[in-house]
């Protein structure tokens, strides 16, 4: 059995969940395959912290797949457990830092949204050197873009900033689904035409 | 769901990505339902959301929003006795509300097959407390079936129909957050036929009359059909004994949770334990535990909350004389959300296995670091009225959020989306619990407490699920206090069903019964009600303040629609209409030359459209109204005390022409 495990975090508003669910829907083509992986919803509302994550299970085959102590997973990610954690806000990645590992990639947007503590003077929030220095101390595949200000000037609008990241994901990660099969899925999609073209975009950064 | 036909067309041998809720409705599907209600809740509103959206191509299903879940469940009763398959929904709360009709349903059992799933709330991220529901079953007597993953969400909610039927309960399907929004892949069965879906009911007093003597019967029916049931679950395919190797420790665990074991015994590497996993945590077979306790001498139940299941083990360890020790709540926390990282944790104390490293070092790490970060925390929409109904109350009641001073006024929160206005920088509820609570609490502070104004807050849709009586009540008390309805026409918070407020639906098309709130406040009694715009906040802080110098029940409405709907409504008539494309925008920005930096709009009103930017020629901020998120509701504009906000109408088409540099000519 192969493992997966893809963390997508954000703010509510960002799309984190779509990217959750285009990166599931890529992934039904093998039947010794299983895909998971839960959304955090609700309560966060505009602003809050959102995560969702992706879990790929790749069976060696059907004895494996039907083995209880084999085919049963958690929906969750564990500590140090993520091959690749995407994050849309500069400050959430120093909180997603908690799925990472050595071999860990990662891939953040540098664009911050000002929480209300900060806004209050209450805190402050941390410069983007010291967001790098920190993820740094656990892995060193760290790529970050202001994705806000290419989805903008491609775009001009910030919704398909969440596809261009998972561009990005392709480009530097090594992951086991088909890009084509992301593709395919953003084609049968809404606004397929500007997710394709941001997820190329995305690819080529 | 992508290829959402398949959530009705799907059969046997189809797969698709589906959300933990939506297979629960699959199921329900499956098994020939033909009701299904709920008040939305989340974390379950997706089950009956997902039915109601693709009713029109289901055949002979009736789906309803109910106003509460009391009426809800006597719902599903009805279409149960009236030989209809039913699914009932709520979250974990929403079985206080709907507990009457759940004790009865024991007494008089059901018909056709009933299924009440409940979204349980642990770590409460959308809820106001944590409960376990599974704990009601001590005395509705309703059996609790727990999947752990989207398959056995699917199956389990089909065959629990079977099950209810075979023994006259409903029968609960308990689905935390984690189930309810797990994501994943759900393989399809067939659907029963749907053509002979037909109501019939036939009177049965010997069940359905309960008093008295007869009431007295049905209790003893209802214990004795709770015992065939725990025989029937000795050897049913929803309790597994999972038996390998020669260990004398084993672990029981249900739902989720045995999710997360099994996850957590492959991260640890550990292989060789027994293992009971429970399909129906409630009731629980003592022939079932005493053969998985052969052989064993420590076993630890694990699962959240407060241990319900090492309650029941407990005592049929007592009962069947099980020498060995019994673990649970030592190494798995009571409160909280109980993680992937928390059962590796305890596992990994209970059988003192080393934690792998990358976890050790992750998970130090993250220790570390979180305190040191600044907390983030949910806020209203941008443009939502809610926003300007908390700004004009704090500012009527003379309150900033940055001075350090006690508001003499005292707000009672309640349920909906402005709950959220209990967080900062609004602080403006003092106490909140449960819905409706608001307006009865706030109501005897009021009484007792003389010298202190109290304000009570309530939306619509959860005025409507209980309090009309609360208001009444009120009233026929001569009670003094301002009450609040925050009237933004949906229960927006749980993805937007319709309430007896709802004017148009999102395609615009009209509602046939929209209720008139003021009217139907003012044929409550009371007598000084008025409706308002909170977008026009001077007004309505204006409004505010006079109210509360009048004595008895006063009602303000705050009557504005939820932005998003509206903006959701306007790009639909947008699209479909090009003369709208063609009208004038407004632009609202702020004017660094005339901003003082005041904090109005920054930190009173606290619209995360307005943020601070770099300013490039002299390396200090300023404040900026970001247009691709600023969505043109014009209350920092009225409330800027400066002037230093302005208003810019422009022509869309210009604009457009503008931005791609053409002259007008050769367009």
């Amino acid at each position: 059995m192969k493992k997966f495990n893809i963390a997508i975090v954000g703010l509510g508003g960002q799309g984190i969940i779509t990217m959750g669910t285009v990166m599931k829907n890529a992934a039904l083509n093998s039947d010794l395959q299983d895909v998971s992986g839960s959304e955090r919803r609700g309560g966060a509302q505009r602003e809050g912290y959102v995560e969702t994550f992706v879990k790929y299970i790749f069976y060696e085959n059907a004895a494996e797949m039907n083995n209880p102590r084999k085919n049963m997973h958690s929906p969750m990610i564990e500590s140090g457990g993520a091959n690749a954690l995407i994050s849309l806000e500069p400050l959430e990645t120093l909180r997603g830092i908690k799925y990472l590992n050595k071999n860990s990639i990662v891939i953040f947007n540098k664009t911050p949204y000002i929480p209300i503590s900060v806004r209050m003077g209450k805190t402050k929030y941390p410069e983007i050197s010291f967001i790098v220095s920190e993820l740094q101390k656990v892995t060193k595949h760290i790529y970050y873009y202001d994705i806000d200000a290419i989805s903008l000037e491609e775009f001009n609008s910030l919704t398909q900033k969440n596809i261009i990241a998972l561009g990005i994901l392709f480009a530097k990660a090594d992951i086991p689904i088909e890009r084509s099969a992301v593709e395919s899925v953003l084609a049968e999609g809404k606004g397929a035409e500007n997710n394709l073209k941001a997820f190329a975009l995305g690819l080529n950064l | 769901m992508a290829k959402s036909n398949l959530f009705v067309n799907g059969s046997e041998g189809d797969k698709a990505i589906v959300l933990g809720n939506e297979a629960i409705a699959r199921g329900a599907l499956e098994a020939g339902i033909g009701y299904a209600s709920m008040y939305p809740g989340t974390p379950a509103s997706e089950i009956i959301a997902v039915l109601d959206k693709n009713k029109k191509c289901i055949e002979n299903l009736y789906t309803e929003f109910s106003l509460n879940e009391h009426i809800s469940l006597h719902g599903a009763i009805g279409a149960s006795w009236s030989g209809i398959r039913s699914l009932c929904a709520m979250k974990n709360v929403g079985l206080n509300v709907a507990s009457e009709p759940a004790q009865f349903l024991a007494y008089t059992g059901v018909k056709a097959g009933l299924v009440l799933a409940i979204g349980s709330d642990p770590g409460a991220p959308s809820s106001s407390n944590e409960q376990d529901d599974r704990w009601y079953s001590l005395h509705t007597y309703m059996p609790i079936m727990e999947p752990s993953n989207i398959q056995e969400a699917k199956d389990f909610t089909k065959d629990a129909f079977d099950v209810s039927e075979e023994f006259s309960f409903g029968i609960v399907l308990m689905a935390p957050s984690r189930l309810c929004h797990n994501a994943g892949v759900l393989r399809f069965g067939d659907i029963r036929d749907r053509k002979n879906i037909k109501g019939n009911f036939k009177k049965d007093p010997e069940n359905y009359l309960n008093l008295f003597s007869l009431a007295v019967k049905n209790h003893a029916k209802y214990l004795e059909r709770n015992e065939l049931l725990k025989k029937y679950l000795i050897e049913s395919k929803f309790n597994k004994i999972i038996n390998e190797g020669q260990s004398k420790i084993g672990f029981i665990s249900s739902g989720v949770i045995y999710a997360h074991l099994m996850e957590a015994f492959d991260i640890l590497g550990v292989y060789d334990h027994k293992i009971l996993k429970l399909g129906f945590s409630f009731p629980i077979s003592n022939e079932l535990i005493k053969r998985f306790f052969e052989g064993l001498e420590k076993v630890v139940v694990v699962e959240e909350a407060e241990g319900f299941l090492e309650f029941q083990i407990k005592k049929i360890a007592y009962e069947t004389g099980f020498k060995g020790n019994i673990y649970g709540k030592e190494f798995f926390s009571k409160t909280g959300e109980i993680t992937l990282d928390d059962v590796i944790f305890g596992v990994s104390r209970f059988l003192e296995k080393p934690l792998p490293a990358s976890f050790d070092f992750a998970s130090k790490k993250y220790k570390e670091l979180s305190d040191k970060l600044p907390q983030r925390s949910g806020t209203f929409c941008i443009g939502c009225p809610h926003r300007a109904t908390f700004y004009s109350i704090l500012k009527a009641v003379g309150f900033s959020n940055t001075e350090e001073k006690e508001r003499d006024v005292v707000i009672a929160g309640d349920i909906g989306c402005y709950t959220l206005g209990l967080l900062p920088p609004y602080n403006a509820m003092d106490f909140l619990t449960c819905m409706n609570a608001g307006l009865s609490i706030g109501q005897a502070i009021s009484n007792f407490d003389k010298n202190k104004k109290v304000i009570a807050l309530v939306g619509d849709s959860t005025f409507y699920h209980s309090g009309i009586p609360v208001l009444l009540n009120a009233v026929q008390n001569g009670a003094d206090i301002l009450y609040i309805i925050l009237d933004n026409s949906w229960t927006a918070m749980t993805g937007h069903q319709k309430t007896p407020s709802t004017q148009k639906d999102i395609d615009g098309k009209p509602s046939a019964n929209v209720l008139n709130l003021k009217d139907l406040v003012k044929s409550l009694g009371v007598s000084y009600v008025k409706s308002l715009d909170p977008n026009s906040v001077k007004r309505f802080s204006a409004q505010i303040k006079s109210a509360l110098k009048e004595p008895g029940v006063k009602v303000l409405i705050a009557k504005r629609e939820c932005i998003l709907q509206e903006i959701r409504r306007n790009k639909s008539l947008f699209k479909n209409d090009a003369k709208v494309a063609e009208t004038g925008e407004s632009l609202y920005e702020i004017q660094k030359s005339r901003c003082v930096k005041c904090s109005e709009c920054f930190v009173e009103l606290a619209c995360p459209a307005i943020i601070l930017k770099k300013d490039e020629d002299n390396g200090g901020d300023y404040y900026y109204i970001d247009p691709a998120s600023c969505v043109k509701c014009g209350v920092c504009y009225e409330i800027c005390p400066n002037s230093a906000i302005r208003k810019v109408e422009f022509d869309l088409k210009s604009e457009f022409k503008l931005k791609k540099g053409l002259p007008e000519a050769i367009v």
